[in-house]
């Protein structure tokens, strides 16, 4: 018998080549696999080594920042960036709380305030003299802008009051809408007639002076901002980055770019910036001298909060700030110990917490630390008062307002909605702000699972059961927001499914944001819900929401305008703290829980969550310039991150494994169609195999 | 075929311009420009204000000014800056074009060679348990959803089993690493159909009689099916992935959100939600130039490959 197949040239051909094939498909998946390896085995770190082993923060935000402009930027995640590189006047303590202190910072002495007689002008032409008041502020002498192109030789330039004054210009040019323009448009005198001035002029005339904020014409480091009213609160103002010294070359050499092109004088400046990937702060080293306190509060030195007391601020050389819009990839780097905090949100809410609302045991022995801390905001609904049917301060409708108040039940909403994290809120004021009583209980908040004096009220109201007797129908309450996703759906059914228990119909108009400013603006809504944060730690920013004058376009989104109370706020504003003002504050409580134009609910509580290579942590609700003070063990951090990154090959080898005794019955079937093939052949067959 | 390419080109003119005009008349038929100008200002803004922004953006002149000057703009590929932040949109595409494709390039052929590859193997073990359960697999994968890859897989292969970072796109602690896990993610989702499709391009010749006659001279199969059938399959397989190919440089939305690629996947969704009408307008020119483009290239490649086909 023939040895068949080594008699056949052309199978032998085959053979070879087929054999070829193999080792090739061998080498080929081998390099593959090796590759693979190797791109792994070099770190899953998004860091390079030298960020990995320097003092660096690793930290994130959710989106690029739209504005780092001073004047302009607005948000809580643009101000942790802005903060850092425009320091202020005064600045808030790090440690020091009950009540929040506020020091010098880039002032080099107390400003000095005196009174200051103002003349103003009527509308008829006629002249009056006001009692205003003057204040002059004084920087320090040394300070330096950051090193950058604009400047001559790329050398930061020497910051004068001229700076600071230079700020208060932009803040009044209308085009550059700064947020907070309004709180000194009807105080800085001579600010309208400015900011009309910069509307009518084709070129923009920064050379022209402002009535209302004058350089001392003997010290370059003074000026003096006059005010036609009393307004304590510009201190406060004076701890906002709007008005941080600006550099005038920096604005007009980056234009439109400047807004991504921040020149400052802070602890860091902004050294590279990756649109949608990264944004790194590096120490500034033309910044002014600033060291971690030595004092706090008590429980502060314990905690270990004074262990870098004394020493140069910033305490890291670098922050990272990764821009990660997906939670669930920042979640799954913080785990691996690449970022250093995190937040909570409803995708990683399971893993946090356990069922009793603790840590989690594992992420306890990573050694995370939970942090919640109230935040100084109040979330609210509120009524239209230009409503006719809601709004108004008839008895009648004041009624109808105060029965739908008691129907929405604070702890339900905080449980279902916040999940557990807020605390229910009676009235404007959130806890931390002068004023703020913690004793105190809104009478039309107190609900109970009867409804039985929300329904008496409603009766009394003229809506028995919530019936409108002249059309014997349902009252309707028409709901206006913007919950366009299902989780915004939600939470409007949960309140909507609240007030329908009164036996009233609640109808959703959900619009686009933009729509629904727009409708606000135009008092079309009738009721809404809206939260606001402090700019500062004074009763005014708070109790201004329902001041009279504040009425849309205004802050006042309720359009609530009671004189007594805002004769009440025109006394309490311009008040030093103390049991006067607290009077005052509770009158004006009194007043307006009554009215019930608003239907205070939360105050938020943000949950945290850090690692325990980062030191100095300690939140405050207003100051965004924390990192400054923050401390990075990078020791712990790096061998943290080892222990917990090391690549596990074990499942590339067993799919390999798979693969290759996947496929042996295939070269079977190979070899056993070339056989046939051949055998065939030696019969003189065809060699169709199909 | 030169002149056939010119009079491609010519024609794809007019298409650009309706294009244009359509997303013009698109966006403002539905948007007043004082929304546009509400939703890109602070808070409250006076109508002062808003006046000043229209003027700054020239959204204040007459309708046919606009228009013809953004028609012309564009073909001149003048972009202008984006409305909401001031950016030069032309530097922004130049810097997230490059991301983008180095992902989508690699993506686009790894995927391609290897579905090739298995659609011949599946092919060549047709009717066998290899085809049968090749078949039952890219079921399989055309019915997970995208986002279940990406969760998925950042979670298996980044977090647990540590291959590479699970987010970040950084040139200087080398680029290798961090485009592994997206680009099996972006193989491993599109590669199931790509495979279906192939096995039946391959198919589709086997049955043909130049496969028969070669089979009849003893050729063996898998000569057959890489030299005969693979190179005629080759045909349908490239004007599948020919139009493609110039619009890898937009990227993808959900793979660089959640890796963090810095590229230009997004880039116009943003835009559509902020109201940023340059960008919009810019983004929808690029993807509508890049399509015609695509589709230019795959009737010369067509040509190329097949020898049958004219362009005249």
């Amino acid at each position: 018998m023939q040895s068949g197949p080594a008699a056949d040239p052309s199978a032998t051909g085959f053979r070879r080549r087929a054999a070829r094939f193999r080792a090739a498909v061998v080498v080929t998946s081998v390099a593959v696999v090796l590759a693979a390896i190797a791109g792994a085995g070099c770190s899953n770190s998004p860091y390079t080594p030298q960020e990995m082993q320097g003092k660096v923060q690793f930290r994130t935000i959710g989106a690029d920042p739209k504005s780092l402009d001073p004047s302009f930027s607005y948000t809580v995640d643009e101000a942790l960036i802005v903060d850092l590189i425009y320091p202020t006047f005064y600045k808030y303590h790090y440690l020091k709380r009950d009540p929040f202190v506020l020091e010098l910072n880039l002032g080099a002495k107390e400003p000095v305030k005196t009174a200051w007689p103002v003349t103003i002008k009527e509308k008829d032409g006629k002249t009056r003299t006001v009692q205003g008041e003057r204040y002059s502020f004084t920087l320090k002498n040394d300070l330096r802008f950051q090193d950058d192109p604009c400047f001559p030789d790329g050398k930061g330039r020497h910051i004068t009051a001229k700076d600071v004054v230079y700020s208060f210009k932009r803040m009044a040019d209308p085009s550059v809408q700064c947020p907070v323009a309004p709180y000194f448009a009807d105080k800085i005198v001579g600010w309208p007639e400015y900011s009309e001035a910069f509307e009518k002029a084709k070129e923009k005339n920064y050379d022209k002076e402002m009535e209302g904020v004058q350089l001392d014409p003997k010290d370059p480091y003074t000026f003096h901002v006059i005010l036609n009213q009393p307004y304590p609160q510009l201190r406060y103002l004076m701890a906002m980055h709007f008005t941080a010294p600006q550099a005038r070359e920096a604005v007009e050499y980056y234009k439109d770019e400047y807004p991504r092109h921040p020149v400052g004088c802070g602890p860091y400046y902004l050294s590279d910036y990756q649109p949608k990937q990264r944004l790194v702060l590096t120490v500034n080293p033309n910044r002014h001298k600033d060291v971690y306190p030595s004092i706090g509060m008590p429980g502060d030195a314990e905690a270990g909060l004074l262990a870098d007391a004394g020493k140069q601020l910033p305490l890291t050389e670098k922050i990272v700030f990764n821009i990660i819009r997906e939670s669930t990839s920042s979640w799954n780097l913080f785990t691996q110990g690449y970022l250093d905090a995190a937040g909570v949100n409803n995708n990683n809410f399971q893993q946090v917490f356990t069922a009793s609302n603790a840590l989690s045991p594992e992420l306890e022995k990573k050694g995370v630390s939970l942090r919640k801390e109230t935040e100084m905001c109040v979330y609210y609904f509120a009524f239209n008062m230009n409503d006719p049917v809601y709004g108004g301060l008839s008895e009648k409708n004041k009624k109808l307002r105060q029965a739908i108040s008691l129907s929405i039940n604070a702890d339900e909403y905080i449980q279902l909605l916040k999940q557990g994290n807020a605390s229910p809120a009676e009235w404007v004021l959130p806890p931390g702000v002068f004023g703020y009583d913690p004793s105190f209980q809104n009478p039309y908040r107190r609900f109970d699972p009867q409804l039985t004096r929300a329904k008496k009220l409603l009766a009394e109201a003229g809506y028995p059961d919530g019936v409108d007797p002249k059309t014997g129908e349902k009252l309707t309450l028409y709901y206006d927001n913007t919950a366009t996703n299902a989780a915004g759906r939600q939470s409007v059914g949960i309140v909507s499914r609240m007030i329908e228990r009164l036996g009233i119909k609640v109808v959703s108009r959900p619009s686009l944001p933009d729509q629904f400013q727009a409708k606000l603006l135009k008092g079309q809504h009738q009721f809404i819900f809206y939260g606001w944060y402090a700019d500062y730690p004074d009763p005014e920013n708070f109790v201004f929401l329902l001041y009279g004058p504040n009425k849309r376009p205004g802050p006042n989104s309720a359009n609530y305008a009671n004189p007594e109370y805002d004769r009440l706020f025109e006394q309490m504003r311009a008040m030093d703290d103390g049991p006067a003002r607290e009077e005052v504050i509770r009158k004006m409580r009194a007043v307006s829980v009554e009215d019930c134009a608003w239907i205070p609910v939360i105050h938020n509580v943000a949950v945290s969550l850090t690692y325990d290579w980062v030191k100095n942590v300690k939140a405050h609700p207003l100051a965004s310039d924390a990192a400054q003070y923050r401390n990075i063990d990078v020791d712990l951090r790096q061998s943290r991150q080892r222990a917990w990154n090391k690549p596990n090959f074990v499942p590339l080898v067993v799919l390999a494994a798979i693969i290759v005794v996947g496929s042996l019955p295939a070269v079977a079937v190979v070899r056993q169609r070339v056989n046939r093939r051949v055998r065939r052949a030696d019969a003189g067959g065809e060699g169709d195999d199909s | 075929m030169l002149r056939y390419v010119i009079r491609r080109i010519l024609l794809a003119i007019p298409t650009l311009i309706g294009v244009l005009l359509l997303t013009f008349f698109l966006f403002f038929g539905l948007k007043n420009p004082e929304v546009i100008a509400r939703q890109n200002l602070g808070k409250n803004p006076t109508q002062a204000q808003i006046q000043q922004w229209l003027a700054d953006h020239g959204y204040d002149k007459p309708l046919a000014e606009q228009l013809k000057r953004s028609t012309v703009d564009m073909l001149l590929f003048n972009f202008g800056q984006s409305d909401t932040t001031g950016e030069e949109i032309k530097e922004r595409i130049k810097k997230g074009a490059g991301p983008s494709l180095t992902i989508q390039a690699i993506i686009f052929a790894t995927g391609l060679t290897i579905a090739i590859l298995i659609a011949v193997l599946v092919a060549y073990f047709r009717g066998t348990y290899v085809d049968r359960f090749g078949t039952l697999l890219t079921v399989v994968l055309i019915s997970i959803v995208y986002v279940t890859y990406i969760i998925g897989l950042q979670y298996y292969l980044g977090k647990r089993l540590q291959y590479g970072p699970v987010w970040g796109f950084n040139r200087e602690a080398g680029l290798a690493k961090f485009i592994l896990i997206p680009v099996v993610i972006g193989v491993v989702a599109g590669i199931g159909a790509s495979i279906r499709l192939y096995r039946t391009f391959l198919l589709d010749e086997i049955n043909q009689d130049y496969v028969r006659t070669a089979r009849a001279k003893g050729v063996p199969e898998g000569t057959v099916l890489l030299r005969h059938v693979l190179k005629n399959a080759m045909i349908p397989i490239l004007t599948t992935t020919v139009a493609t190919i110039p619009t890898l440089i937009l990227g993808g939305l959900l793979l660089e959100n959640f890796f963090g690629i810095p590229g230009l996947g997004g880039y116009l969704i943003d835009a559509i939600t902020n109201l940023d009408f340059a960008v919009v307008r810019a983004m929808v020119f690029l993807g509508t130039l890049l399509t015609l483009i695509g589709y230019i290239l795959t009737d010369i490649a067509y040509a190329l490959v097949d020898p049958r086909v004219r362009l005249e």
